[in-house]
């Protein structure tokens, strides 16, 4: 009795390998037919732009990883992504609006949180606007011996770039002098 | 005397033929089962399924893309994809997939033998 269903377990078990080998051809010669389709009509422009993508990226990211790339990051001059090079503080000179100062573009933040009393090293000094004032003439304004409060010497200042035509502000500037924001 | 010959020509290669045709009758039999019933075609979805979702089908397609760059998109055939594919193909199956569909097969030839 044993030996019947033994011929039949042996027999089902090639006959189902038999057919999953027939199911998988047929599989494989649809990738192939789909890929040589791929192939003859040019479809797979995009997938190569990909590829060249990735290595572009790995390429990148090797770079990063090479010290001696960083010490050159480090150096005088930084090369930013369109391959120009910048120096590393910004040397671009312009009149502080403020108090007429020459100031570097890449130091203007420190100057003026000196200049205009706010921030976090003169919030820790302020006891009084006047006092403030005070300090803030002290260090050679060009009006010490105003009595203004800080906001109309802005306004003071300001008027008097705009009748020479020379401002700097971030908003625009007609040709009759106005300003708006 | 024509017509009675020719009537009597047909039957015989009816006989001749038949017997060939019943030696392989066992897995083509089977096979056409497999077929009418639908079980072939509801296994050779799952089959794609199962190939998809475990990257094989991914690394056959960049094994061809592979022998196209070699050979030029303009002389490679499909022969040749397929010549090259089905052996790495077959290597590459996960065996719980390949468990899974022969498990499926089992099951239908015990049903279909009953």
């Amino acid at each position: 009795m044993s030996v019947p269903n033994e011929e039949n377990l042996s027999s089902h078990s090639q006959l189902s390998s038999h057919f999953f080998l027939d199911l998988l051809d047929s599989i494989i010669v649809d990738v192939a037919s789909e890929c040589h389709r791929v192939a003859r009509l040019g479809l797979d422009s995009n997938l190569e732009e990909e590829d060249e993508e990735l290595k572009l990226s790995a390429q990148a990211r090797v770079r990063v990883a090479d010290p001696s790339n960083s010490n050159e990051a480090n150096g005088k001059y930084v090369v930013d992504i369109f391959g120009q090079t910048h120096p590393p503080v910004a040397n671009e000179i312009f009149d502080c609006m403020n108090c007429g100062r020459s100031i570097m573009a890449g130091r203007f933040a420190p100057h003026l949180e000196k200049c205009m009393g706010k921030g976090r090293k003169a919030r820790l000094k302020v006891t009084r606007s006047s006092t403030a004032a005070q300090n803030r003439y002290s260090r050679g304004s060009p009006s010490p011996g105003s009595t203004y409060s800080p906001y109309s010497n802005y306004s003071t200042n300001s008027m008097n770039r705009l009748a020479n035509g020379t401002s700097t502000f971030a908003g625009e500037e007609h040709s009759n002098g106005t300003l708006e924001s | 005397m024509k017509p009675k010959a020719s009537v009597n020509r047909p039957p015989t290669p009816d006989v001749a033929e038949n017997a060939p045709e019943r030696e392989p009758t066992l897995q083509e039999l089977i096979n056409i089962k497999l077929i009418e019933t639908g079980e072939k075609e509801r296994l050779m979805e799952l089959l794609r399924e199962r190939l998809v979702d475990c990257g094989w089908k991914d690394e056959m397609k960049t094994l061809c893309r592979a022998v196209v760059k070699k050979k030029g998109r303009n002389n490679v055939t499909v022969d040749e994809l397929i010549h090259v594919i089905t052996p790495k193909g077959r290597a590459s199956i996960p065996d719980s997939v390949k468990a899974e569909l022969l498990q499926r097969i089992q099951t239908f030839l015990v049903s279909a033998a009953l």
